[in-house]
């Protein structure tokens, strides 16, 4: 069901007297002229991505409010067509199959995460739809032969990137590296993987889990690996599942780090202390200098009471893109939007977005935080840190 | 050592299945219903866990009567008004009650959403292990353990050894018999119902503590709980408790030598073999 009202249909303006007027002397037109531009996509508000999708659909309605609060785009109001995908991979084609198809928006913004992004890419190819993906962040959506899908963040190769050549600094030379069976936590781990053969670090323990909750067995081969360094490539569940069977089976990492769970404000909430000195990673941060991040800060806790997250940047950006894009080609049409994203630049909260001819973004990377007494840090790029890092985790 | 500690993780991950699974095997052996809306209700108990303990600071194990408690009377109203009237259709009614409780566990899923959001929580308490030696005993899945061997050894106590248990065996057995005697079986069906249930409810507050949880973590309850079920023999409860504890250990083994994804998979896989070599169990043991 869609979480947003329906859009305004042409009937819509033909209700009360003077807008049946208007359609009985034939100025249907006019208000046809008028219907607002939707903007379809779905986003995972239940199932195991509801946490960080929640952040996504967050930053578009933000986005297309604040659209609308200037004038919408070329004179037209903008609304949002949101469907839960249940963060099924299977659900949001069909979905996506109903925006283009039976409910004809007008523009797609694509699914929370690359396990479902990956599902949904070809038929927006198939379909020739100039998509933005805010949640998506494997590289290889963005390929020759898949070019309507159009990244607005940074590729999950780089998720993490920062964390070994700092414990390197700091004497690490051992690594276990653990990757969650998903789209874009595989190409994280791979990468992570091949990163640290390159500096030459010893990997003592490697594996990749499906979405379980039990990590009793990995901690236990972890703790009798004896590594300097765990990183782990995954979401949220098991990010938070995974330092607590370390905790529990006795074992603290001089450098703890995890994607995506520890950015999310439940992490700390469930973990505690034990969150302490954990790294992750973050496209966009509060401190960034970039034009309308602080707007962005302060619209967001007005609107949701609470904070915002790399995940809610990356959506709200999309819609600020894509809005460009209409704007700057005075059109809807997705041929048009496509190659104008491709060839400009745009300056957004999370910095320079600028895509190749395949949709990739090129640039972008995830800066290096860290929760340091309850509280996240940027702490790399030295140019934008908050703090240094606090150097061991202690797991306590 | 390392076979110590393998087998300790075993037989505590054992436990929580144990905890997760009693109850639905109580409600399927009385009343060979399939209580769909199990793990619903056992995401919403840990859900209401993660709110009560966020907004008095108690400690969450003070929930686990209020659940228990609140769960059972809120079982046995559900059984009485949804459940029992399809009980009345002979041989549809395992059906019919299965689609009664699917329809149930969509509805309770959403009002935990309505209520709870959609986010993954966990509650910070019973982190840590107690050592004995040079091995770790996780204190969430201790207790959860704990927990679950006292309630099955008073489950199982309560239906061989009291009047009111073997009641409901001999309602499981042959209602008609039962009714024949003078046992008011709908009476029954609604008391097993209302303390699995309940049961279920309490399992909810400790896994809450062992595991973020989230509404749609419901379903993977159910699906967790039925497959140990179904490894341990339908309605059996010893050999339910027997099996969660093995598929601990197998997993636990499987987990540190052959990593996550064959952890994962192994109880789909043993209930695989279970059924192609012994399709006899998969009938309820009455």
């Amino acid at each position: 069901m869609p979480s947003q009202r329906r859009p305004w249909g042409a009937s819509s303006y033909c209700r009360g007297a003077l807008a049946a007027f208007s359609c009985l002397i034939g100025l249907g037109g006019v208000a046809q002229a008028a219907k607002p531009i939707v903007i379809g996509t779905t986003v995972s508000e239940t199932g195991p991505l509801a946490t960080d999708g929640e952040y996504q659909l967050r930053g578009l309605q933000l986005g297309v409010a604040e659209i609308n609060a200037h004038g919408g785009w070329l004179g037209r109001k903008v609304e949002l067509k949101v469907y839960d995908d249940k963060s099924s991979p299977g659900a949001a084609v069909r979905l996506y199959q109903r925006l283009i198809t039976l409910d004809k928006v007008n523009l797609l913004i694509g699914p929370y995460s690359s396990l479902v992004t990956v599902a949904v890419a070809p038929l927006i190819n198939k379909y020739h739809m100039a998509t933005l993906e805010p949640g998506a962040s494997v590289p290889s959506i963005y390929v020759k032969g898949n070019t309507w899908n159009l990244m607005n963040t940074a590729d999950s190769t780089t998720y993490l990137h920062q964390l070994l050549p700092l414990a390197k600094q700091h004497g690490a030379k051992t690594v276990a590296l653990l990757g969650l069976e998903s789209a874009y936590s595989l190409a994280c781990y791979h990468a992570r993987v091949a990163q640290a053969k390159e500096l030459g670090f010893k990997i003592v323990y490697q594996t990749t889990y499906t979405l379980q909750t039990d990590f009793s067995s990995i901690a236990l081969a972890i703790k009798n690996a004896k590594p300097a360094v765990v990183l782990e490539c995954g979401y949220y569940p098991d990010s938070v599942n995974l330092v607590r069977s370390l905790h529990q089976q006795g074992y603290a990492p001089q450098f703890m780090g995890e994607t995506v769970g520890p950015v999310e404000a439940a992490y700390v909430k469930a973990l505690g202390p034990l969150a302490n000195r954990v790294y992750g990673n973050s496209g966009w941060w509060f401190n960034f200098k970039t034009p309308g991040n602080a707007k962005f800060i302060a619209d967001y806790k007005k609107m949701f009471h609470a904070e915002p997250d790399y995940h809610a940047a990356a959506a709200y950006t999309a819609t600020q893109l894509l809005g460009a894009a209409v704007e700057g080609t005075h059109s809807l049409d997705q041929e048009k939007i496509r190659q104008w994203i491709v060839t400009h630049k745009v300056e957004s909260i999370q910095g320079p977005i600028q895509d190749n001819q395949y949709g990739h973004t090129v640039g972008a990377v995830q800066d290096r935080v860290q929760i340091q007494s309850g509280v996240l840090k940027l702490v790399a790029p030295a140019s934008l840190a908050q703090a240094k890092p606090e150097i061991p985790y202690t797991g306590n | 050592m390392l076979a110590l500690q393998l087998l300790v993780n075993g037989i505590l991950l054992g436990g929580l299945y144990v905890l997760v699974a009693q109850s639905l095997n109580l409600i399927f052996g009385v009343m060979g219903v399939v209580n769909l809306a199990h793990g619903a209700v056992i995401a919403l108990a840990g859900l209401f866990t993660y709110w009560f303990t966020a907004h008095t600071g108690a400690n969450p194990l003070l929930v686990l009567p209020i659940a228990g408690v609140a769960g059972a009377l809120m079982g046995a109203l559900g059984q009485r008004l949804l459940v029992e009237p399809v009980m009345r259709h002979g041989a549809r009614s395992e059906l019919l009650s299965l689609l009664v409780t699917f329809g149930l566990s969509y509805i309770l899923i959403e009002l935990a959403l309505q209520l709870f959001g959609a986010d993954f929580v966990s509650v910070p308490d019973l982190q840590s292990s107690w050592q004995l030696g040079s091995l770790a005993f996780g204190k969430a899945l201790v207790v959860a353990g704990v927990f679950a061997l006292v309630m099955s050894a008073l489950l199982y106590a309560w239906l061989n050894h009291s009047m009111s248990g073997k009641t409901l065996l001999a309602a499981a057995q042959s209602p008609t018999g039962a009714i024949s005697c003078g046992i008011d079986v709908a009476l029954v069906r609604m008391t097993a119902f209302g303390i699995g249930v309940g049961l279920a409810a309490a399992a909810g507050v400790l896994v809450i503590i062992i595991q973020p949880v989230a509404p749609q973590t419901a379903s993977d309850l159910t699906l967790l709980a039925f497959v140990i079920i179904a490894l341990g023999g339908l309605g059996d409860y010893l050999g339910v408790a027997i099996a969660a504890v093995l598929l601990g250990i197998t997993q636990s083994v499987a987990g540190y030598y052959l990593g996550g994804n064959a952890e994962y998979i192994l109880p789909y896989v043993l209930l695989l073999v279970v059924m192609v070599a012994r399709p006899g169990r998969f009938r309820r043991i009455r």
